[in-house]
């Protein structure tokens, strides 16, 4: 047992993330295929859902008279306006009496405004739900440790921010300029110098998606030769490196660029229900990056923060979550975007884990990608 | 300088000039207050939350990055290139408007004003769509009906972002200069016309230089916005493998959330603006030798410029189809067909899709958002035009002791890029009832726009002769007096102009707004415009679209039903 479990805590996760299927329910019924996957039995995962839904249950009959008391719920996102008002509307129906309200600004906007409130001790917001800022702020002392009791069944699981949703990263190539035969089969293919002029290839310095998915391939290979050589191998490619992920899609789909590396599968679900010509390629491991609740230390409704928190967990919130495209962050919820029905039953993800990236990503590329990249 | 002090003191107080002393005092508190924090923020150890005692850490990386000096280079290059066409294009249309019996005088004046509408960032988008180098409509037009294959355009090229910044750049310099030649004495150029001159070798010799003072402010605006631009330099530059200086001061903030460290490069901005205001200062020092409006009275006169007229109209033209026509019905396209390649493109208006607007009129700020940004923009407009008069007044035309100190504090903002200044707006309000208000949104855009108004304001008052002022001062007359009978009627066209610019910038505004807007206090672009940002074209190609013409229909309504000048 001790042994599976360290294998689990292995993929799962670094210090503070643990990536794959955890929490106490979970560990104990996860089983290991000849090839080393990880899968999860179907009567495991409904008993995890039942206990993760009387859990859930359970805490939100303590927390909303609490945060009925409290009358009031302020979020920091990064998530769209309209994605928020969906998700407020919805929590704010589930829970009446509490109201709920957005500030929406990206992840250096978040972290500013944060640490500058936080340093100024103003008690301005509950939650932030984000990718980037939950982590770097947690570093900066800016977060109560929150520890969801739904944590059974997650993908990604922290015990101090509750994974709400995921990013997922996926590999795309644009089908009128790429055909399908012609693709890179794996990250490291696309390293290849046959798609010299075809990648459009995000900055690994900004600490953006690619620079997550370093973080998360090292992790993964353990193994710095190899780790080395995709990363010269992508600066090989001599091609310009970009600053805004979706704006580089967009030059994909125009045709600019041919192969995204990498493009954000929720934006890519959505492109496809248009109609627009990419695709991603399902036999490359998609990355991982938790998108976190983190409760605000000097939140002034810290009970409304959390019960948000547990309801975006929950099956209800979820299927919210669901309805604006995003990916769902639980290992029992089926969707288009969910990694299994993405990708494949037995696909391995990739997991952005290391808490020394999470935490301080200038600080992690500056030690294992800046001396590769720029040297 | 003990005596020279005393006798300014006591000028001040009996011209009554210590009110608009005091207030450009509390306008320029105002503006040195954020920029102050943010300079202190530059000698702390670390980042935001991490902040420890003093220290020089921040500068001495700065001064250490080797990087600095090429990307400072290009910076200079495209600042400079882009400043220097859309000033130079500005004046030229300018003089066009105001001097010239160009044919179709609605049609002209018109043409170059419905430009200024258009945000830069939607014009960075429409050309990226229309000059990329493989899916670029007009490369690939160019192969399809001509069979060229070699793609001689490039927007991802230093050329590329100077033509689009460079056209981002023209509003300025053409409601800078209008005022400027629209109160023109052309006693001047008829002389040269009398001795022979021609109208292109007038308009060189005697027209420009006599603009220089206001030329050259709308040349250091335009050259500070290029230095501290972000937008161009990522979606352009970027693509292109060009650097530029200021990307490094928002790595600092984005990568290492470090807004010391942003502020420490700034300076450099700051010492690169301080030496441009300086060699301005310099140049206008004489700003008697500019003074075209004298107290022996002027009129304007329209210069009949011969065939040249119909030059003159093709430029107008040319610069209102490369200015809004081309890029607004690229965007018009974009907007409702599925997504953006050449073929789609092409194919338009058979797979016409409407989805993109009904997702930006659903959008939860639109509507709130519109109104506060409304409202708050034609507020601050007002406010700031008024500031920078009696600013720039205080400065060149009473005779205190000091008051040049407000040329520097005046321009400042323009030194620092949006988001550092933001935070030192934050810090400011932090505590006080005004965080989380529209009120501190509205100081920043005070702050933020200040400088715009203040160099429009000093080039036109340099341009009215001191003689005008004293006559009005020998005779007792105090600084209220002078200033709303002589002063602010003679300044009348540049203040229609100033309005509108800061009017059309405030109520797109983003950087500034982003970190002072607050949950449930909606401020419209800071929503519809990161559209833009994240890549998501064809949502804010709609959103720019109904913005644009929510834009137009206000200022075709302000000039036609209303009568507004808007410098016309």
């Amino acid at each position: 047992m001790s042994k599976i479990r360290g294998k689990i805590l292995t993929i799962a996760a670094a210090a503070i993330l643990l990536a794959g299927y955890s929490g106490q329910a979970a560990e104990k019924s996860v089983k290991e295929t000849k090839a080393g996957e990880k899968v999860v039995p179907k009567a495991a995962a409904t008993n995890a859902t039942a206990n993760a839904a009387k859990a859930f249950e359970k805490v939100s009959k303590e927390l909303y008279p609490k945060a009925q008391q409290e009358g009031n719920l302020i979020v920091y996102s990064v998530w769209d306006v309209e994605h928020l008002r969906i998700i407020t509307d919805a929590f704010m129906k589930r829970y009446p009496g509490i109201k709920a309200n957005y500030w929406q600004g990206t992840n250096p906007n978040i972290v500013t405004r944060v640490l500058t409130e936080f340093q100024g001790g103003q008690a301005s917001f509950d939650v932030v739900l984000s990718d980037n800022a939950p982590p770097v702020l947690r570093a900066a002392g800016a977060i109560a440790p929150y520890d969801t009791v739904q944590k059974s069944v997650l993908l990604l699981y922290d015990p101090t921010m509750p994974t709400v949703s995921l990013q997922v990263q996926a590999l795309t190539y644009n089908t009128k300029k790429l055909k399908a035969g012609d693709v890179p089969k794996s990250w490291e293919e696309v390293a290849n110098p046959k798609y010299k002029g075809l990648v459009a290839l995000d900055d690994p310095m900004r600490a953006g998606p690619i620079s997550s998915m370093l973080a998360g391939l090292k992790e993964q290979w353990k193994n710095d030769a190899r780790f080395t050589n995709f990363v010269k191998g992508l600066k090989a490619l001599n091609v310009p490196v970009h600053k805004s992920t979706s704006a580089m899609f967009r030059l994909v789909i125009s045709g600019e660029y041919s192969i995204c590396m990498p493009a954000l599968l929720h934006d890519v679900m959505e492109e496809k229900e248009k109609g627009t010509p990419v695709e991603y390629v399902k036999s490359v491991p998609p990355v991982l990056f938790p998108r976190q609740a983190g409760i605000y230390i000097k939140a002034p409704n810290p009970n409304a923060g959390k019960l948000f928190a547990e309801w975006l967990i929950s099956m209800e919130g979820q299927e919210t979550i669901d309805k604006i495209g995003r990916e769902s962050s639980r290992i029992d919820f089926k969707s288009k975007t969910s990694v299994e029905s993405a990708f494949g039953k037995n696909t391995k993800p990739v997991p952005v884990s290391d808490k020394g990236f999470l935490e301080d990503p200038k600080k992690w590329l500056d030690t294992y990608v800046k001396p590769i990249w720029e040297g | 300088m003990i005596t020279h002090s005393w006798n300014s003191i006591k000028l001040v107080f009996r011209q009554g000039t210590f009110v608009p002393l005091l207030a450009s005092a509390i306008a320029g508190g105002a503006i040195i207050t954020p920029v102050v924090i943010v300079l202190w923020r530059s000698l702390t150890t670390g980042k935001l939350g991490f902040s420890v005692g003093l220290t020089l850490t921040n500068y001495v990386r700065v001064f250490g990055d080797r990087d600095i000096l090429p990307m400072l280079g290009n910076s200079m290059v495209y600042a400079g290139g882009a400043a220097a066409l859309g000033t130079g294009l500005g004046a030229l249309l300018a003089w066009i408007v105001a001097r010239t019996n160009t044919p179709g005088k609605t049609l002209v004046e018109l043409m170059p004003l419905y430009p200024i509408l258009m945000p830069p960032i939607m014009k960075n988008i429409a050309w990226i769509l229309l000059l990329a180098p493989r899916s670029g409509i007009l490369n690939n037009m160019l192969q399809q009906f001509f069979g060229i294959e070699a793609q001689p355009f490039n927007a991802f090229s230093m050329a590329g972002m100077i033509w689009v910044f460079g056209l981002a750049c023209v509003p300025l310099g053409y409601l800078f200069l209008l005022p400027v030649f629209l109160s023109f004495d052309p006693s001047l150029e008829e002389s040269a016309y009398i001795a022979g001159s021609k109208p292109a070798n007038t308009m060189l010799k005697i027209t420009f230089p006599l603009a220089i003072p206001a030329l050259f402010s709308a040349f250091v605006l335009n050259f500070l916005r290029g230095l501290r631009s972000f937008e161009t330099p990522v979606l352009q530059g970027v693509p292109g493998n060009i650097k530029v200086f200021v990307s490094r001061v928002y790595d600092s903030m984005a990568l290492e959330f470090n807004s010391g460290l942003a502020t420490a490069y700034s300076i450099v901005l700051v010492a690169l603006s301080v030496v441009v205001l300086l060699v301005y200062v310099r140049a206008t020092r004489f700003s008697e030798r500019y003074a075209t409006i004298t107290g022996k009275g002027y009129r304007v006169k329209v210069i009949d410029i011969g065939p040249w007229k119909y030059v003159t109209f093709l430029t107008v033209f040319l610069y209102f189809l490369a200015g809004i026509a081309i890029p607004f019905v690229v965007l018009i396209v974009v907007s409702m067909i599925p997504y953006f390649d050449y073929d789609t493109f092409m194919k338009f208006p058979s797979n016409m899709v409407f989805t993109n607007y009904v997702t930006v009129l659903k959008h939860p700020s639109f509507i709130t958002g519109l109104y506060n940004s409304l409202v708050l923009s034609t507020t601050i407009a007002v406010v700031t035009v008024l500031a920078g008069i009696v600013m720039a007044f205080t400065i060149y035309r009473t005779r205190a002791y000091g008051t040049k100190l407000f040329e520097f504090i005046g321009t400042l903002p323009l030194a620092f890029p949006p988001l550092v200044l933001s935070v030192g707006l934050v810090i400011v309000f932090l505590g006080t009832p005004l965080y989380n208000s529209l009120w501190a949104l509205g100081l920043g855009l005070f702050v933020a726009y200040f400088p715009y108004a203040f160099r429009n304001a000093s080039g036109s008052i340099v341009n009215i002769h001191k003689e005008l002022d004293e006559a009005a001062w020998v005779h007792g007359a105090k600084w209220r007096h002078v200033f709303f009978k002589i002063t602010l009627p003679i300044l009348k066209p540049a203040v229609g102009g100033a309005l509108f610019y800061i009017f059309i910038e405030a109520i797109r505004n983003v950087d500034v707004a982003v970190l002072l807007t607050s949950p449930g206090k909606e401020y419209g672009p800071v929503t519809l415009f990161e559209y833009f940002r994240v890549g998501q074209w064809a949502e804010a190609a709609a959103g720019g679209v109904i913005y644009l013409i929510i834009l137009i229909i206000a200022v075709s309504v302000a000039k036609f039903a209303f009568k507004m000048k808007f410098s016309l």
